[in-house]
């Protein structure tokens, strides 16, 4: 009994603790880390994103004419690494939790990408801002003939111009 | 609340089940299943249940038997050894069967996605369910890793119809500059 009229005499100083969420705002702290954001303006689809991604919620899908970067709330872990990689900024940490749907299909983000295809076999393999990005950041340079070869077929390339360099005869 | 609606019935459309789903607006009894989690989520569920989230507020009760519940929490992303079990789970359940994926494991199989112990979250159990003849009546999927208790809050609200969810589909095109 004495001890119940404590607990009146702590439960009157301390007064409710039960939080009133929905009806007010979370406890978000500075540090939280949400859902993220990719800005479509800012992303060249360098991919970079893509191999960090723990959990492969961001996913490069090369379809015929478009490289599309697609992110899945649903499989993101929430670790940031994604917007610490990405060399353009283009991502941002929201402090978003409340992503609760019936529709699995409402957790993807899109960001679509033109496509550029290898000038040897055809295949898309990446996006035309990329190249533009690379172009700008090295300056030309003697690389920029290949600029629109994909990396297996600029290999081809490369071991003939070599064989040829050392053996003296030209192999097609 | 002004964003109560009466839409959250996409489940559910022949007559007694909702009237069921109806009723089960007030007070939705839930069981906690876990499907090999790393007990983040778990954790979380607990909190909600704590004087300080108290789900009580809503009428929310945890219950010891998927028998007496409503709603089942899931959270893990459905290991192959807890598979038989989640099933028979499910099973025990009386219609409507509710459910809330809990977590980037449930909702889409987390970092364990594609490896050869688990199912890979609630997407794939359901394709089983389907298989095995155990009909579900309404998901909600909570992401988050793990989900905060407040994002638990919000996917029940969702899951009864009293929020309407806020993510979208988007699909937006790069700017060529
Ligand atoms: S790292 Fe940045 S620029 Fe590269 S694909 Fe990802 S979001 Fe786009
Ligand atoms: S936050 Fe982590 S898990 Fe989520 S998309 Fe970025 S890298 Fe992937």
């Amino acid at each position: 009994m004495v001890k119940f009229l404590r607990m009146l005499a702590i439960s009157a100083r301390e007064g409710t603790a039960t939080r009133k969420y929905p009806f007010e705002s979370s406890l978000v702290t500075p540090e939280f880390r949400g859902r993220v954001d990719i800005d479509p303006a800012k992303c060249v689809g360098c991919g970079a994103c893509v191999r960090i991604c723990p959990p492969s919620a961001l996913t490069l899908n090369y379809e015929s004419d478009e490289v599309v970067l697609k992110y899945f709330i649903g499989r993101c872990i929430f670790c940031g690494m994604c917007a610490y990689v990405c060399p353009q900024d283009a991502i941002t940490i929201t402090k978003e939790f409340e992503l609760a749907t019936p529709e699995l299909n409402d957790l993807y983000d899109e960001v679509v990408h033109t496509a550029v295809k290898c000038n040897v076999c055809g295949k898309p393999f990446t996006t035309v801002k990329l190249v533009k990005e690379v172009e700008k950041r090295i300056d030309g340079g003697d690389m920029s003939p290949l600029f629109n070869t994909c990396p297996e077929c600029r290999r081809k390339l490369t071991a003939r111009r070599v064989g040829s360099g050392v053996t003296g005869v030209s192999v097609e | 609340m002004s964003a109560l609606s009466s839409d959250g019935l996409d489940g559910l459309t022949n007559g007694p089940l909702e009237e069921a789903f109806k009723r089960l607006k007030r007070s939705v009894w839930v069981f906690h299943l876990n499907t090999g989690s790393c007990n983040g989520c778990d954790i979380e569920v607990l909190d909600v249940l704590t004087p300080y989230f108290d789900v009580e507020r809503f009428g929310i009760k945890l219950v010891g038997s998927p028998r007496h519940a409503d709603l089942i929490l899931l959270t893990g992303p459905v290991t192959i050894k807890t598979l038989s079990k989640v099933i028979k789970a499910i099973k025990a359940m009386p219609r409507p069967r509710l459910i809330l994926a809990l977590g980037s494991c449930a909702v889409g199989g987390g970092i364990w996605f594609n490896t050869y112990s688990t199912l890979g979250g609630y997407p794939k159990l359901e394709e089983v369910l389907k298989k095995v003849g155990v009909e579900v009546d309404k998901v909600v999927y909570v992401p988050g890793c793990p989900v905060r208790p407040e994002a638990i809050i919000y996917g029940a609200a969702v899951l009864l119809g009293l929020l309407q969810p806020k993510v979208t589909h988007r699909r937006m095109v790069a700017v060529e500059g």
